[in-house]
């Protein structure tokens, strides 16, 4: 093909199923141990860059969200992660407007990290390992903006507990639950005021007194699964790792005793679990199946299946034209 | 999904701090097309936040009256964004002398500027750029809302957010006295600035700087009292500021000779120095300036910048 390069053309998805997250993860995640392991200390390092910068909760849930989204599409090394989390902190400043100098990003993240000589030619190494990986991160989620923008868990929580006309103690003890959403995986697969209501709903059941109201998901444009899914994937955490919760260290005076066995009551009331329906092409998707090629001279970003569509339709009239 | 490369960039037609912009076509379609190439080395503070708000407000808005992105895409390292192609703007129009406008001319100009401003505020976003260098003309005459490059989302109450905002000549008064919350009434305020403008000519309240704008804009419109805007004592700079009287209504009609009672009523409403009091783009919108005559001329039938 003299003169002309390939291109491609990339539909964005932002949301993806644990299968399909699995399946991606293939390419990218040789050791998964390590890798969950790296994911909370890369965790609590971000908390401790929010506090230091005395960041709102959103700017560490983007900046997760851009973590966990890079190494879906992006080989994992251990070494890297912390300069991968750093950007993707950075980058998040800019999604929620809560901006920061990369010099004094760097420089935190650096300290954080007790590298002891910060000369100016270390922290300038960092601001381009920063900035070279910003598109990086952009691009694996296919500049896709329409999330992380204006709804996030914490707020959108309690905008729908006021909603549902909810006790300030099951809003608050929401509110500690969601935190720890943060550091999952759900992020990937749900959008925000999804995995709110779940936290909304665990909170209903684990406080005296409260109910969950019978509500219809469409009313707050979710669904049974998504909720589901989302509600599932912290009750998992809370019985596998509830020593690692911050819910554990911050529960309210009155709830001192709830512990792992609360989650397991909870998860046999809920019965089987449900989630998101797999879909049955995961293991022959492309878009997670193959590895990035860095041959592609153009990477086009589409929001919409009909443009996509559209595209190839048009494509395959013009070359039947021609032939 | 592999094809051949869709854009073609033709020639270059401008450069500014963060990105270099190109003429070019879509392949698929032959559409006429602007391609913004995103600079990506040699900022100190990586992708410029102009880029990413540029692509995260104008992704999701389809309005007729705000420019169209077309497409998001990386080429050799570098990111593009490709818009709709319009070859005009309102600056332009408004300066070239051997061009004369009517009254229903700018009726219509007003309309459509305020109809774009109406969509971005609904879906709750602010343009906080607004001055006749960024309402460009397509060819058909309609009139968008370009450069969303210092665009943001309304905050939440609790948000700060910055006054630096909006070209000086354009700036409101809660931005002049550096207001940390403030609300769509600032695009307001510069829609009517560029409403003066369209009738005069010329900028209404050119400001040298900074300090200078506070005067020259009190001086045309009077400077506020607590009486019609109770929190403005809050604001530190306001004691320091010398106390002018607002125009009144004859004043105002010497000024805008052309204008109808409607039309200053509206221009009045808009340039409310308090931002509670200020008009609303529906309250523009609804206005009888819009029923009475003449009536807005159809977009195709507006003047054009005379071909080279």
């Amino acid at each position: 093909m003299s003169g002309t390069f390939q291109t491609q053309l990339m539909l964005s998805r932002p949301y993806l199923t644990r299968g399909q997250i699995k399946r991606a993860q293939q390419n990218t995640i040789p050791d998964r141990r390590l890798y969950n392991q790296k994911r909370l200390s890369v965790f609590k390092f971000l908390c401790d860059m929010c506090i230091q910068f005395k960041f709102p909760r959103k700017t560490l849930e983007t900046a997760m969200y851009f973590y966990q989204r890079y190494y879906l599409f992006n080989r994992f090394e251990s070494e890297l992660c912390y300069d991968v989390a750093t950007s993707c902190l950075f980058l998040s400043c800019k999604q929620v407007e809560t901006m920061k100098k990369i010099a004094d990003i760097a420089s935190m993240s650096l300290r954080l990290r007790n590298v002891l000589k910060l000369t100016p030619e270390v922290i300038d190494n960092c601001k381009k390992r920063i900035v070279q990986l910003e598109l990086r991160i952009l691009e694996t989620c296919c500049f896709d903006y329409r999330v992380n923008n204006s709804v996030h868990i914490d707020e959108i929580l309690a905008k729908i507990a006021k909603g549902l006309s909810l006790s300030r103690e099951v809003a608050h003890l929401a509110w500690i639950i969601a935190f720890d959403a943060l550091k999952l995986e759900i992020l990937l697969m749900v959008p925000q005021h999804t995995t709110a209501l779940a936290a909304l709903k665990m909170a209903c059941e684990l406080t005296k007194g409260a109910s969950w109201p019978n509500i219809r998901y469409s009313l707050f444009e979710s669904d049974e699964p998504s909720v589901s899914e989302a509600y599932f994937d912290l009750l998992n955490f809370f019985i596998n790792a509830f020593d690692l919760t911050d819910f554990r260290v911050n529960l309210p005076e009155d709830l001192r005793n709830t512990g792992i066995e609360t989650f397991m009551d909870l998860k046999k009331q809920a019965g089987v679990e449900k989630g998101l329906k797999e879909p049955d092409n995961v293991s022959s998707d492309l878009s997670l199946t193959s590895e990035w090629n860095p041959g592609i001279r153009e990477r086009r970003y589409v929001l919409s299946r009909k443009r996509l569509n559209d595209e190839r339709l048009a494509k395959s009239i013009t070359k039947r034209e021609k032939t | 999904m592999i094809a051949q490369t869709e854009y073609s960039k033709e020639k270059k037609v401008g450069e500014g701090t963060y990105a270099v912009v190109y003429v070019g076509t879509k392949q698929s379609n032959e559409r006429r097309i602007a391609i913004k190439e995103i600079k990506t080395s040699g900022f100190k503070d990586g992708l410029d936040m102009s880029a990413i708000r540029e692509v995260k407000y104008l992704q999701e808005m389809q309005h007729v009256n705000v420019i169209e992105l077309i497409d998001v895409f990386m080429a050799q390292s570098n990111l593009n964004l490709v818009l709709e192609f319009l070859p005009a703007d309102l600056e332009m129009i408004i300066k070239d002398t051997s061009i004369l406008f009517t009254q229903a001319d700018i009726k219509s100009w007003l309309l459509m500027t305020l109809r774009g401003v109406h969509h971005c505020h609904r879906n709750f976003i602010l343009h906080r750029d607004l001055k006749p260098n960024n309402l460009l003309l397509a060819p058909d005459g309609q009139l968008k809302l370009a450069d969303f490059g210092l665009a943001r989302n309304m905050g939440s109450p609790q948000e700060f957010l910055t006054s630096n905002v909006v070209t000086r000549w354009y700036r409101a008064p809660e931005l002049l006295f550096g207001a940390r919350h403030y609300t769509g009434a600032v695009d307001i305020w510069s829609v009517g600035i560029i409403f003066a403008e369209l009738m005069l000519r010329i900028p209404y309240l050119p400001g040298k700087d900074d300090v200078d704008q506070i005067d020259v804009t009190f001086r045309a419109l009077g400077t506020p009292t607590d009486r019609d805007w109770p929190e403005i004592s809050t604001f530190g700079t306001y004691n320091k500021i010398q106390v002018y009287p607002p125009p009144s209504r004859e004043e105002l009609r010497r000024r805008f000779i052309a204008a109808t009672e409607n039309a200053l009523d509206v221009m009045s409403g808009m340039l409310t120095m308090n931002p509670h009091k200020r008009l609303s783009p529906i309250q523009c919108l609804t206005s009888e300036y819009f029923v009475e005559l003449p009536e807005p001329t159809i977009p195709s039938e507006l003047p054009k910048l005379k071909q080279k």
